[in-house]
Protein backbone atom coordinates (compact mmCIF):
# COMPACT_ATOMS: atom_id res chain seq x y z
CA UNK A 1 0.00 0.00 0.00
CA UNK A 2 0.95 3.51 -0.65
CA UNK A 3 1.40 6.00 2.21
CA UNK A 4 -1.51 7.86 1.51
CA UNK A 5 -3.38 4.62 1.80
CA UNK A 6 -1.86 4.19 5.21
CA UNK A 7 -2.56 7.62 6.52
CA UNK A 8 -5.99 6.65 5.28
CA UNK A 9 -6.27 3.48 7.10
CA UNK A 10 -4.90 5.09 10.00
CA UNK A 11 -7.30 8.63 9.62
CA UNK A 12 -10.12 6.30 9.53
CA UNK A 13 -9.03 4.42 12.58
CA UNK A 14 -8.36 7.55 14.11
CA UNK A 15 -11.45 8.70 13.87
CA UNK A 16 -13.33 5.88 14.94
CA UNK A 17 -11.59 5.68 18.33
CA UNK A 18 -12.70 8.94 18.81
CA UNK A 19 -16.18 8.51 17.92
CA UNK A 20 -15.77 5.40 20.59
CA UNK A 21 -13.99 7.50 23.11
CA UNK A 22 -16.38 10.56 22.65
CA UNK A 23 -19.37 7.64 23.19
CA UNK A 24 -18.16 5.59 26.63
CA UNK A 25 -17.54 9.49 27.54
CA UNK A 26 -21.26 10.06 27.12
CA UNK A 27 -22.08 6.92 28.10
CA UNK A 28 -20.22 7.19 31.65
CA UNK A 29 -21.59 10.97 32.31
CA UNK A 30 -24.67 9.34 32.28
CA UNK A 31 -24.32 6.66 34.44
CA UNK A 32 -23.22 9.06 37.08
CA UNK A 33 -25.97 11.14 36.72
CA UNK A 34 -27.96 8.01 37.07
CA UNK A 35 -26.32 6.89 40.24
CA UNK A 36 -26.38 10.23 41.68
CA UNK A 37 -30.55 10.62 41.19
CA UNK A 38 -30.44 6.95 42.74
CA UNK A 39 -28.53 7.87 45.51
CA UNK A 40 -30.71 11.02 46.24
CA UNK A 41 -34.19 9.08 45.91
CA UNK A 42 -32.24 6.52 48.71
CA UNK A 43 -30.92 9.47 50.13
CA UNK A 44 -34.87 10.87 50.22
CA UNK A 45 -36.26 7.82 51.30
CA UNK A 46 -34.09 6.58 54.31
CA UNK A 47 -34.36 10.10 55.56
CA UNK A 48 -38.45 9.90 55.65
CA UNK A 49 -37.98 6.71 57.28
CA UNK A 50 -36.23 7.87 60.27
CA UNK A 51 -38.40 11.43 60.11
CA UNK A 52 -41.55 8.70 60.62
CA UNK A 53 -39.78 6.81 62.96
CA UNK A 54 -38.55 9.40 65.49
CA UNK A 55 -42.35 11.14 65.21
CA UNK A 56 -43.78 7.76 65.96
CA UNK A 57 -41.59 7.32 69.64
CA UNK A 58 -41.80 10.82 70.19
CA UNK A 59 -45.60 11.10 69.79
CA UNK A 60 -46.87 7.31 70.29
CA UNK A 61 -44.79 6.43 73.14
CA UNK A 62 -47.45 3.94 74.80
CA UNK A 63 -48.13 1.91 70.90
CA UNK A 64 -44.11 1.68 70.68
CA UNK A 65 -43.98 0.53 73.96
CA UNK A 66 -42.39 2.50 76.93
CA UNK A 67 -38.85 0.79 76.95
CA UNK A 68 -38.76 0.41 73.05
CA UNK A 69 -39.45 4.38 72.39
CA UNK A 70 -36.07 5.99 73.66
CA UNK A 71 -33.92 3.30 71.52
CA UNK A 72 -36.17 3.97 68.67
CA UNK A 73 -35.82 7.62 68.84
CA UNK A 74 -31.99 7.18 69.73
CA UNK A 75 -31.48 4.80 66.64
CA UNK A 76 -33.47 7.51 64.03
CA UNK A 77 -31.12 10.00 65.18
CA UNK A 78 -28.42 7.94 64.74
CA UNK A 79 -29.53 6.90 60.85
CA UNK A 80 -29.41 10.78 60.33
CA UNK A 81 -26.81 11.44 61.62
CA UNK A 82 -24.14 8.11 62.01
CA UNK A 83 -21.33 8.87 65.06
CA UNK A 84 -19.16 6.63 63.58
CA UNK A 85 -20.09 7.74 60.00
CA UNK A 86 -21.24 4.26 58.92
CA UNK A 87 -24.67 4.81 57.24
CA UNK A 88 -24.74 1.29 56.47
CA UNK A 89 -25.03 -0.12 60.11
CA UNK A 90 -27.10 2.62 61.57
CA UNK A 91 -29.69 2.05 59.03
CA UNK A 92 -29.30 -1.66 59.49
CA UNK A 93 -30.36 -0.75 63.29
CA UNK A 94 -33.11 1.36 62.29
CA UNK A 95 -34.32 -0.64 60.21
CA UNK A 96 -34.04 -3.63 62.54
CA UNK A 97 -36.19 -1.66 65.34
CA UNK A 98 -38.93 -0.80 63.29
CA UNK A 99 -39.70 -4.57 61.82
CA UNK A 100 -39.61 -5.82 65.53
CA UNK A 101 -42.20 -3.35 66.42
CA UNK A 102 -46.11 -4.62 67.50
CA UNK A 103 -47.40 -5.42 64.36
CA UNK A 104 -51.00 -3.46 64.91
CA UNK A 105 -49.93 -0.78 66.82
CA UNK A 106 -52.36 0.51 68.51
CA UNK A 107 -53.62 4.21 68.36
CA UNK A 108 -50.70 5.16 65.91
CA UNK A 109 -52.85 7.21 62.72
CA UNK A 110 -53.38 5.11 60.03
CA UNK A 111 -51.92 7.46 57.82
CA UNK A 112 -48.84 7.21 59.92
CA UNK A 113 -48.76 3.48 59.76
CA UNK A 114 -49.17 3.89 56.10
CA UNK A 115 -46.88 5.73 55.67
CA UNK A 116 -44.05 3.78 57.72
CA UNK A 117 -44.56 0.54 55.50
CA UNK A 118 -44.83 2.82 52.15
CA UNK A 119 -41.89 3.91 52.82
CA UNK A 120 -40.13 0.89 53.82
CA UNK A 121 -41.05 -0.25 50.35
CA UNK A 122 -39.58 2.40 49.01
CA UNK A 123 -36.23 2.27 50.18
CA UNK A 124 -36.35 -1.24 49.34
CA UNK A 125 -36.85 -0.36 45.85
CA UNK A 126 -34.69 2.47 45.58
CA UNK A 127 -31.77 0.66 47.09
CA UNK A 128 -32.46 -1.72 44.34
CA UNK A 129 -32.27 0.83 41.72
CA UNK A 130 -28.93 2.74 43.20
CA UNK A 131 -27.33 -0.76 43.64
CA UNK A 132 -28.34 -1.60 39.83
CA UNK A 133 -26.80 1.61 39.07
CA UNK A 134 -23.37 1.40 40.61
CA UNK A 135 -23.44 -1.80 39.28
CA UNK A 136 -23.44 -0.85 35.57
CA UNK A 137 -21.07 1.60 35.86
CA UNK A 138 -18.59 -1.03 37.63
CA UNK A 139 -19.40 -2.99 34.92
CA UNK A 140 -18.75 -0.12 31.77
CA UNK A 141 -15.68 1.21 34.22
CA UNK A 142 -14.21 -2.38 34.49
CA UNK A 143 -13.87 -3.21 30.55
CA UNK A 144 -10.42 -3.12 29.48
CA UNK A 145 -10.41 -0.23 27.35
CA UNK A 146 -12.03 2.38 29.28
CA UNK A 147 -9.76 1.35 32.05
CA UNK A 148 -6.67 1.68 30.44
CA UNK A 149 -7.88 4.77 29.03
CA UNK A 150 -8.52 6.22 32.14
CA UNK A 151 -11.94 7.90 30.27
CA UNK A 152 -13.64 8.04 34.02
CA UNK A 153 -11.26 10.49 34.72
CA UNK A 154 -11.15 11.71 38.54
CA UNK A 155 -14.58 10.54 39.62
CA UNK A 156 -14.74 7.74 42.10
CA UNK A 157 -16.24 4.51 42.03
CA UNK A 158 -19.55 4.59 43.17
CA UNK A 159 -20.00 2.40 46.29
CA UNK A 160 -23.02 -0.15 46.87
CA UNK A 161 -24.81 0.06 49.56
CA UNK A 162 -25.92 -2.97 51.64
CA UNK A 163 -28.36 -3.17 54.56
CA UNK A 164 -31.14 -5.29 55.25
CA UNK A 165 -34.46 -3.91 53.82
CA UNK A 166 -36.03 -7.55 53.50
CA UNK A 167 -36.15 -7.06 49.84
CA UNK A 168 -37.85 -10.66 48.99
CA UNK A 169 -40.79 -9.25 51.03
CA UNK A 170 -40.96 -5.84 49.71
CA UNK A 171 -40.39 -7.24 45.86
CA UNK A 172 -40.74 -10.75 46.14
CA UNK A 173 -43.46 -12.23 43.64
CA UNK A 174 -46.60 -11.76 44.44
CA UNK A 175 -46.18 -11.01 48.13
CA UNK A 176 -46.00 -7.92 50.59
CA UNK A 177 -47.15 -4.73 48.58
CA UNK A 178 -47.38 -1.12 49.11
CA UNK B 1 -48.59 11.88 37.73
CA UNK B 2 -47.71 12.46 33.72
CA UNK B 3 -46.96 8.03 32.52
CA UNK B 4 -45.69 7.53 29.67
CA UNK B 5 -46.72 4.05 28.73
CA UNK B 6 -44.46 2.17 25.68
CA UNK B 7 -45.69 -1.16 24.04
CA UNK B 8 -43.56 -2.64 21.70
CA UNK B 9 -46.14 -5.15 20.00
CA UNK B 10 -49.01 -4.30 17.80
CA UNK B 11 -51.89 -2.66 19.76
CA UNK B 12 -54.39 -5.20 17.94
CA UNK B 13 -52.73 -8.21 18.21
CA UNK B 14 -53.92 -10.63 21.22
CA UNK B 15 -51.07 -10.49 23.49
CA UNK B 16 -49.57 -10.95 27.08
CA UNK B 17 -47.63 -8.25 27.01
CA UNK B 18 -50.86 -5.72 25.11
CA UNK B 19 -53.10 -6.84 28.02
CA UNK B 20 -50.73 -6.23 30.40
CA UNK B 21 -50.09 -2.01 28.91
CA UNK B 22 -53.83 -2.18 28.71
CA UNK B 23 -55.08 -2.62 31.96
CA UNK B 24 -51.91 -1.09 33.54
CA UNK B 25 -53.04 2.06 31.43
CA UNK B 26 -56.70 1.76 32.40
CA UNK B 27 -56.18 1.22 36.40
CA UNK B 28 -53.97 4.27 36.06
CA UNK B 29 -56.21 6.23 35.11
CA UNK B 30 -59.26 5.16 37.14
CA UNK B 31 -56.44 5.48 39.98
CA UNK B 32 -56.83 9.75 39.00
CA UNK B 33 -53.14 9.63 36.52
CA UNK B 34 -52.92 10.92 33.40
CA UNK B 35 -51.73 7.93 31.11
CA UNK B 36 -50.62 7.72 27.48
CA UNK B 37 -49.51 4.83 25.52
CA UNK B 38 -47.23 4.50 22.54
CA UNK B 39 -47.90 1.57 20.43
CA UNK B 40 -47.60 0.02 17.06
CA UNK B 41 -50.98 -1.42 15.04
CA UNK B 42 -51.82 -2.95 12.44
CA UNK B 43 -54.95 -0.67 11.89
CA UNK B 44 -54.53 2.84 13.43
CA UNK B 45 -58.36 3.47 14.31
CA UNK B 46 -58.29 0.68 16.73
CA UNK B 47 -56.21 2.26 19.33
CA UNK B 48 -57.91 3.67 22.07
CA UNK B 49 -58.48 7.51 22.67
CA UNK B 50 -54.93 7.38 25.58
CA UNK B 51 -52.77 5.39 23.01
CA UNK B 52 -50.62 7.22 20.12
CA UNK B 53 -49.71 5.16 17.11
CA UNK B 54 -46.42 4.53 16.21
CA UNK B 55 -46.26 2.55 13.02
CA UNK B 56 -46.54 -0.95 12.13
CA UNK B 57 -43.94 -3.58 12.91
CA UNK B 58 -42.32 -6.01 10.70
CA UNK B 59 -42.33 -9.74 11.49
CA UNK B 60 -39.84 -11.17 12.05
CA UNK B 61 -39.86 -15.48 12.32
CA UNK B 62 -38.04 -16.30 15.74
CA UNK B 63 -37.86 -18.59 17.90
CA UNK B 64 -41.16 -20.75 16.32
CA UNK B 65 -43.10 -17.51 16.56
CA UNK B 66 -42.98 -14.25 14.95
CA UNK B 67 -41.10 -11.00 16.76
CA UNK B 68 -41.76 -7.77 16.09
CA UNK B 69 -39.42 -5.48 14.29
CA UNK B 70 -39.78 -1.41 14.54
CA UNK B 71 -36.79 0.61 13.59
CA UNK B 72 -35.72 3.57 11.96
CA UNK B 73 -35.83 7.10 10.88
CA UNK B 74 -39.65 7.74 10.78
CA UNK B 75 -40.49 5.51 14.20
CA UNK B 76 -37.61 7.88 15.84
CA UNK B 77 -38.98 10.56 14.68
CA UNK B 78 -42.46 9.38 16.18
CA UNK B 79 -41.20 8.71 19.26
CA UNK B 80 -39.46 11.87 19.97
CA UNK B 81 -42.82 13.89 18.65
CA UNK B 82 -44.58 11.63 21.33
CA UNK B 83 -42.07 11.99 24.13
CA UNK B 84 -41.59 16.02 23.88
CA UNK B 85 -45.28 16.69 23.30
CA UNK B 86 -46.30 14.19 26.25
CA UNK B 87 -44.14 16.10 29.07
CA UNK B 88 -44.22 12.68 30.91
CA UNK B 89 -42.84 12.67 34.74
CA UNK B 90 -42.09 9.27 34.06
CA UNK B 91 -41.95 6.85 30.83
CA UNK B 92 -42.68 3.01 31.15
CA UNK B 93 -41.30 0.84 28.66
CA UNK B 94 -41.96 -2.68 28.10
CA UNK B 95 -39.50 -5.41 26.93
CA UNK B 96 -37.19 -3.53 25.95
CA UNK B 97 -34.26 -5.26 25.08
CA UNK B 98 -35.32 -6.21 21.15
CA UNK B 99 -35.54 -3.28 18.05
CA UNK B 100 -38.65 -2.38 19.09
CA UNK B 101 -40.04 1.21 19.72
CA UNK B 102 -39.67 0.20 23.32
CA UNK B 103 -36.17 0.68 22.81
CA UNK B 104 -36.10 3.76 20.76
CA UNK B 105 -37.64 5.21 23.81
CA UNK B 106 -34.80 4.64 25.76
CA UNK B 107 -32.41 6.07 23.33
CA UNK B 108 -34.15 9.04 23.17
CA UNK B 109 -35.42 9.71 26.56
CA UNK B 110 -34.23 11.56 28.90
CA UNK B 111 -35.35 11.36 32.75
CA UNK B 112 -36.73 9.01 34.79
CA UNK B 113 -37.36 5.53 32.64
CA UNK B 114 -38.86 2.27 34.08
CA UNK B 115 -38.72 -0.92 32.19
CA UNK B 116 -40.43 -3.45 32.74
CA UNK B 117 -39.34 -7.19 31.19
CA UNK B 118 -41.60 -9.84 30.58
CA UNK B 119 -39.90 -12.75 28.38
CA UNK B 120 -38.38 -15.74 30.45
CA UNK B 121 -37.09 -18.33 27.45
CA UNK B 122 -34.06 -19.42 28.93
CA UNK B 123 -32.04 -20.10 25.65
CA UNK B 124 -32.30 -16.93 23.95
CA UNK B 125 -29.05 -16.87 21.44
CA UNK B 126 -31.22 -13.88 19.91
CA UNK B 127 -31.21 -11.58 22.98
CA UNK B 128 -27.65 -13.53 23.79
CA UNK B 129 -25.98 -11.59 20.18
CA UNK B 130 -28.06 -8.51 21.20
CA UNK B 131 -27.47 -7.83 24.42
CA UNK B 132 -24.14 -6.42 23.93
CA UNK B 133 -25.30 -3.78 21.76
CA UNK B 134 -28.66 -2.97 23.27
CA UNK B 135 -26.79 -2.66 26.96
CA UNK B 136 -25.61 0.89 26.50
CA UNK B 137 -28.97 2.31 25.94
CA UNK B 138 -30.80 0.19 28.70
CA UNK B 139 -28.11 1.82 31.24
CA UNK B 140 -30.34 4.43 31.05
CA UNK B 141 -33.44 2.69 32.52
CA UNK B 142 -33.55 3.67 36.21
CA UNK B 143 -35.98 1.13 37.44
CA UNK B 144 -36.11 -2.16 36.39
CA UNK B 145 -39.18 -4.75 36.69
CA UNK B 146 -39.17 -7.87 35.85
CA UNK B 147 -42.74 -9.56 35.86
CA UNK B 148 -41.93 -13.40 37.25
CA UNK B 149 -37.99 -14.78 38.96
CA UNK B 150 -38.09 -16.36 35.46
CA UNK B 151 -38.08 -12.63 33.80
CA UNK B 152 -35.88 -11.46 36.46
CA UNK B 153 -33.24 -14.73 36.14
CA UNK B 154 -32.97 -14.30 31.99
CA UNK B 155 -33.25 -10.21 32.52
CA UNK B 156 -29.37 -10.78 35.45
CA UNK B 157 -28.16 -13.37 32.87
CA UNK B 158 -28.46 -11.19 29.89
CA UNK B 159 -28.48 -8.07 30.16
CA UNK B 160 -26.44 -7.69 33.70
CA UNK B 161 -29.21 -6.03 35.69
CA UNK B 162 -30.95 -6.55 38.34
CA UNK B 163 -34.46 -5.84 39.07
CA UNK B 164 -37.67 -5.71 41.03
CA UNK B 165 -40.28 -8.53 40.70
CA UNK B 166 -44.23 -7.31 40.02
CA UNK B 167 -46.03 -9.76 38.64
CA UNK B 168 -48.53 -9.71 35.76
CA UNK B 169 -51.91 -8.84 37.01
CA UNK B 170 -55.59 -9.11 36.77
CA UNK B 171 -58.82 -7.43 37.38
CA UNK B 172 -59.83 -9.98 40.06
CA UNK B 173 -63.34 -8.67 40.42
CA UNK B 174 -64.44 -9.17 37.21
CA UNK B 175 -63.26 -12.38 36.92
CA UNK B 176 -65.31 -13.21 40.53
CA UNK B 177 -68.50 -11.55 40.08
CA UNK B 178 -70.48 -12.29 36.77
CA UNK B 179 -72.72 -14.89 34.84
CA UNK B 180 -71.88 -18.68 33.98
CA UNK B 181 -71.39 -20.30 30.59
CA UNK B 182 -75.65 -20.67 29.71
CA UNK B 183 -76.36 -24.28 30.68
CA UNK B 184 -73.35 -25.44 32.34
CA UNK B 185 -73.43 -24.45 36.26
CA UNK B 186 -71.05 -25.13 38.48
CA UNK B 187 -72.01 -28.10 40.68
CA UNK B 188 -74.71 -29.08 38.34
CA UNK B 189 -74.35 -30.13 35.07
CA UNK B 190 -72.11 -33.31 35.82
CA UNK B 191 -68.62 -33.00 36.61
CA UNK B 192 -67.38 -30.31 33.71
CA UNK B 193 -63.19 -30.03 33.31
CA UNK B 194 -62.07 -26.88 31.77
CA UNK B 195 -59.25 -26.07 29.29
CA UNK B 196 -58.11 -23.00 27.85
CA UNK B 197 -55.16 -22.32 25.57
CA UNK B 198 -54.10 -23.48 21.63
CA UNK B 199 -54.84 -27.25 22.18
CA UNK B 200 -52.52 -27.98 18.75
CA UNK B 201 -49.45 -26.62 20.61
CA UNK B 202 -48.02 -29.97 21.94
CA UNK B 203 -46.37 -27.97 24.97
CA UNK B 204 -49.82 -26.81 26.48
CA UNK B 205 -50.19 -30.67 27.15
CA UNK B 206 -53.90 -31.25 25.77
CA UNK B 207 -53.06 -34.79 24.84
CA UNK B 208 -51.91 -35.42 28.68
CA UNK B 209 -55.23 -34.52 29.72
CA UNK B 210 -56.95 -36.37 26.73
CA UNK B 211 -55.59 -39.76 27.83
CA UNK B 212 -56.34 -38.86 31.84
CA UNK B 213 -59.75 -38.07 30.82
CA UNK B 214 -60.67 -41.83 29.83
CA UNK B 215 -59.18 -42.74 33.38
CA UNK B 216 -61.82 -39.96 34.89
CA UNK B 217 -64.65 -41.18 32.79
CA UNK B 218 -64.92 -44.28 34.23
CA UNK B 219 -65.34 -43.11 37.57
CA UNK B 220 -67.37 -40.41 36.57
CA UNK B 221 -69.67 -41.42 33.60
CA UNK B 222 -70.94 -37.77 33.34
CA UNK B 223 -67.92 -35.89 33.27
CA UNK B 224 -67.41 -33.33 30.33
CA UNK B 225 -64.22 -31.63 29.28
CA UNK B 226 -64.50 -28.62 27.88
CA UNK B 227 -61.88 -27.15 25.53
CA UNK B 228 -61.35 -23.64 24.61
CA UNK B 229 -59.19 -22.35 22.25
CA UNK B 230 -58.01 -21.74 18.51
CA UNK B 231 -56.40 -24.71 17.01
CA UNK B 232 -57.01 -27.71 14.53
CA UNK B 233 -60.02 -29.24 15.01
CA UNK B 234 -60.03 -32.26 12.86
CA UNK B 235 -56.28 -32.82 14.38
CA UNK B 236 -58.01 -33.10 18.02
CA UNK B 237 -60.86 -34.97 16.73
CA UNK B 238 -58.65 -37.47 15.82
CA UNK B 239 -57.02 -37.48 18.88
CA UNK B 240 -60.08 -37.44 20.86
CA UNK B 241 -61.05 -40.56 19.15
CA UNK B 242 -64.36 -42.84 19.19
CA UNK B 243 -64.85 -43.04 23.37
CA UNK B 244 -63.82 -39.82 24.31
CA UNK B 245 -66.23 -38.06 21.67
CA UNK B 246 -69.15 -37.65 24.00
CA UNK B 247 -67.41 -36.24 26.97
CA UNK B 248 -65.70 -33.32 25.09
CA UNK B 249 -66.92 -30.37 23.74
CA UNK B 250 -65.29 -28.03 21.71
CA UNK B 251 -66.07 -24.35 22.44
CA UNK B 252 -63.33 -22.97 20.16
CA UNK B 253 -61.80 -19.27 20.23
CA UNK B 254 -63.80 -17.50 22.95
CA UNK B 255 -63.48 -13.44 23.97
CA UNK B 256 -62.76 -12.50 27.33
CA UNK B 257 -65.78 -12.00 28.67
CA UNK B 258 -66.60 -15.55 27.67
CA UNK B 259 -63.59 -16.36 29.38
CA UNK B 260 -64.42 -15.03 32.20
CA UNK B 261 -68.16 -17.11 32.12
CA UNK B 262 -66.05 -19.80 31.18
CA UNK B 263 -63.84 -20.25 34.36
CA UNK B 264 -66.82 -19.67 36.54
CA UNK B 265 -68.56 -22.62 35.11
CA UNK B 266 -66.51 -25.24 34.82
CA UNK B 267 -65.74 -27.62 38.12
CA UNK B 268 -62.10 -27.71 37.78
CA UNK B 269 -60.08 -26.10 35.50
CA UNK B 270 -56.86 -28.06 34.09
CA UNK B 271 -53.71 -26.52 33.22
CA UNK B 272 -51.90 -29.77 31.92
CA UNK B 273 -48.62 -27.64 30.82
CA UNK B 274 -45.89 -29.24 29.61
CA UNK B 275 -42.84 -26.64 29.62
CA UNK B 276 -42.28 -23.35 29.43
CA UNK B 277 -44.70 -21.03 30.95
CA UNK B 278 -43.34 -17.72 32.47
CA UNK B 279 -46.53 -16.99 34.26
CA UNK B 280 -49.38 -18.92 34.21
CA UNK B 281 -51.75 -15.49 34.55
CA UNK B 282 -54.39 -17.79 33.29
CA UNK B 283 -54.22 -19.70 36.68
CA UNK B 284 -54.76 -16.23 38.24
CA UNK B 285 -57.79 -16.03 36.94
CA UNK B 286 -59.30 -19.57 37.21
CA UNK B 287 -58.32 -18.58 41.06
CA UNK B 288 -60.46 -15.72 40.94
CA UNK B 289 -63.19 -17.10 38.85
CA UNK B 290 -62.77 -19.71 41.82
CA UNK B 291 -62.23 -22.83 39.94
CA UNK B 292 -60.48 -25.30 41.91
CA UNK B 293 -57.16 -25.88 39.21
CA UNK B 294 -55.29 -28.96 38.48
CA UNK B 295 -52.16 -28.11 37.48
CA UNK B 296 -48.58 -29.40 36.09
CA UNK B 297 -45.94 -28.94 39.10
CA UNK B 298 -44.33 -25.73 36.04
CA UNK B 299 -42.17 -23.62 38.44
CA UNK B 300 -44.39 -20.49 37.86
CA UNK B 301 -47.33 -22.49 38.27
CA UNK B 302 -46.43 -23.92 41.69
CA UNK B 303 -45.72 -20.26 42.48
CA UNK B 304 -48.89 -19.04 41.55
CA UNK B 305 -50.73 -22.36 43.03
CA UNK B 306 -48.58 -21.21 46.61
CA UNK B 307 -47.00 -25.01 46.12
CA UNK B 308 -49.80 -26.69 46.16
CA UNK B 309 -51.95 -24.79 49.00
CA UNK B 310 -54.71 -23.17 46.67
CA UNK B 311 -54.74 -25.75 43.75
CA UNK B 312 -53.25 -29.46 43.16
CA UNK B 313 -50.17 -29.96 41.83
CA UNK B 314 -49.75 -32.67 39.40
CA UNK B 315 -46.06 -34.47 37.53
CA UNK B 316 -46.08 -32.67 34.35
CA UNK B 317 -46.70 -35.22 31.19
CA UNK B 318 -48.00 -37.63 33.61
CA UNK B 319 -51.14 -38.78 32.27
CA UNK B 320 -51.77 -41.48 35.10
CA UNK B 321 -51.20 -39.25 37.80
CA UNK B 322 -53.08 -36.33 36.26
CA UNK B 323 -56.15 -38.94 35.80
CA UNK B 324 -55.75 -39.80 39.75
CA UNK B 325 -55.85 -35.84 40.85
CA UNK B 326 -59.00 -35.24 38.92
CA UNK B 327 -61.07 -38.27 39.73
CA UNK B 328 -59.87 -37.74 43.67
CA UNK B 329 -60.86 -34.16 43.29
CA UNK B 330 -64.08 -34.58 41.99
CA UNK B 331 -64.92 -37.04 44.62
CA UNK B 332 -64.21 -34.59 46.83
CA UNK B 333 -66.87 -31.64 47.32
CA UNK B 334 -65.45 -30.63 50.93
CA UNK B 335 -61.76 -29.98 48.82
CA UNK B 336 -63.45 -29.04 45.76
CA UNK B 337 -65.38 -25.69 48.34
CA UNK B 338 -62.23 -25.35 49.94
CA UNK B 339 -60.30 -24.62 46.61
CA UNK B 340 -62.99 -22.16 45.47
CA UNK B 341 -63.21 -20.26 48.21
CA UNK B 342 -59.49 -20.08 48.38
CA UNK B 343 -59.09 -18.63 44.82
CA UNK B 344 -60.06 -15.71 44.99
CA UNK B 345 -57.93 -14.69 47.87
CA UNK B 346 -54.71 -16.06 46.27
CA UNK B 347 -55.71 -14.05 43.36
CA UNK B 348 -56.06 -11.05 45.61
CA UNK B 349 -52.33 -10.23 45.62
CA UNK B 350 -52.34 -9.99 41.63
CA UNK B 351 -54.94 -7.86 41.76
CA UNK B 352 -54.65 -4.73 39.30
CA UNK B 353 -55.61 -2.30 42.24
CA UNK B 354 -52.62 -3.94 44.18
CA UNK B 355 -49.86 -4.34 41.22
CA UNK B 356 -50.80 -0.80 40.06
CA UNK B 357 -49.65 0.79 43.63
CA UNK B 358 -46.16 -1.15 43.61
CA UNK B 359 -45.98 0.14 40.19
CA UNK B 360 -47.16 4.14 41.57
CA UNK B 361 -44.19 2.91 44.40
CA UNK B 362 -41.91 2.03 41.61
CA UNK B 363 -42.32 5.45 39.70
CA UNK B 364 -42.50 7.72 42.73
CA UNK B 365 -38.92 6.13 43.74
CA UNK B 366 -37.64 7.21 40.30
CA UNK B 367 -39.01 10.30 40.21
CA UNK B 368 -37.25 13.64 42.10
CA UNK B 369 -39.24 16.28 43.21
CA UNK B 370 -37.60 18.36 41.15
CA UNK B 371 -36.07 16.26 38.33
CA UNK B 372 -38.38 17.61 35.64
CA UNK B 373 -40.12 15.88 33.23
CA UNK B 374 -39.34 13.16 30.69
CA UNK B 375 -38.01 14.81 27.34
CA UNK B 376 -36.46 13.90 23.87
CA UNK B 377 -32.62 14.45 23.65
CA UNK B 378 -30.99 16.64 20.75
CA UNK B 379 -30.81 14.07 17.55
CA UNK B 380 -26.88 14.43 17.67
CA UNK B 381 -27.21 12.42 20.72
CA UNK B 382 -29.32 9.45 18.48
CA UNK B 383 -25.86 7.60 16.51
CA UNK B 384 -27.02 5.05 14.25
CA UNK B 385 -30.30 6.95 12.78
CA UNK B 386 -29.34 9.78 11.06
CA UNK B 387 -31.69 13.30 11.60
CA UNK B 388 -33.01 13.21 7.93
CA UNK B 389 -34.08 16.39 7.21
CA UNK B 390 -32.40 18.59 10.21
CA UNK B 391 -29.39 17.34 9.41
CA UNK B 392 -27.92 19.88 7.06
CA UNK B 393 -29.05 22.97 8.59
CA UNK B 394 -28.10 21.81 12.10
CA UNK B 395 -24.52 20.54 11.02
CA UNK B 396 -22.45 23.90 12.05
CA UNK B 397 -24.22 23.51 15.70
CA UNK B 398 -23.17 19.73 16.33
CA UNK B 399 -19.78 20.16 17.84
CA UNK B 400 -20.84 22.86 19.62
CA UNK B 401 -20.04 22.41 23.04
CA UNK B 402 -23.01 21.34 25.03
Amino acid sequence: MTPDAWLLVGGVLAVLLLAWVGWTLRRLTRLEARVERAWAALDTQLRRRAGLAEQLARDHPAAVGQDRAPYLAAFAADARDPVDGDRELSENALGRELRELPADLPGVPAALQADLAGTATRVGLARRFYNDAVRDTCALRGQRMPRLLGLHGRRPLPRYFDIDDRLHQVAGAGRGGS
Amino acid sequence: MRIGLVCPYQWDVPGGVQYHVRDLAETLQALGHHVEVLTPAEHEESLPPYATFAGRTVPVPYNGSMASLQFGPVSAARVRRWLRDGRFDVVHVHEPASPSVSLLVCMIATGPVVATFHAATTRSKWLAALAPMVRPWLERVSGRIAVSDFARRLQVEHLGGDAVIIPNGVHVDAFTHGPGLPGITRGVDGPTIGFLGRFDEPRKGLPVLLEAMRTVVRQHPGARLLVAGRGDAAELDRLIGPDLRPHVALLGTISEKEKGAFLRSVDVYCAPNLLGESFGVILIEALAAGAPIVASDLDAFARVLEDGNAGVLVRRGDAAGLGRALCDLLADPRRLAELAARGPVAAAVYDWQVLARRILAVYETVVLPDGGAVTATDEDHFPGVPPARRQLRSSPRRWAPR
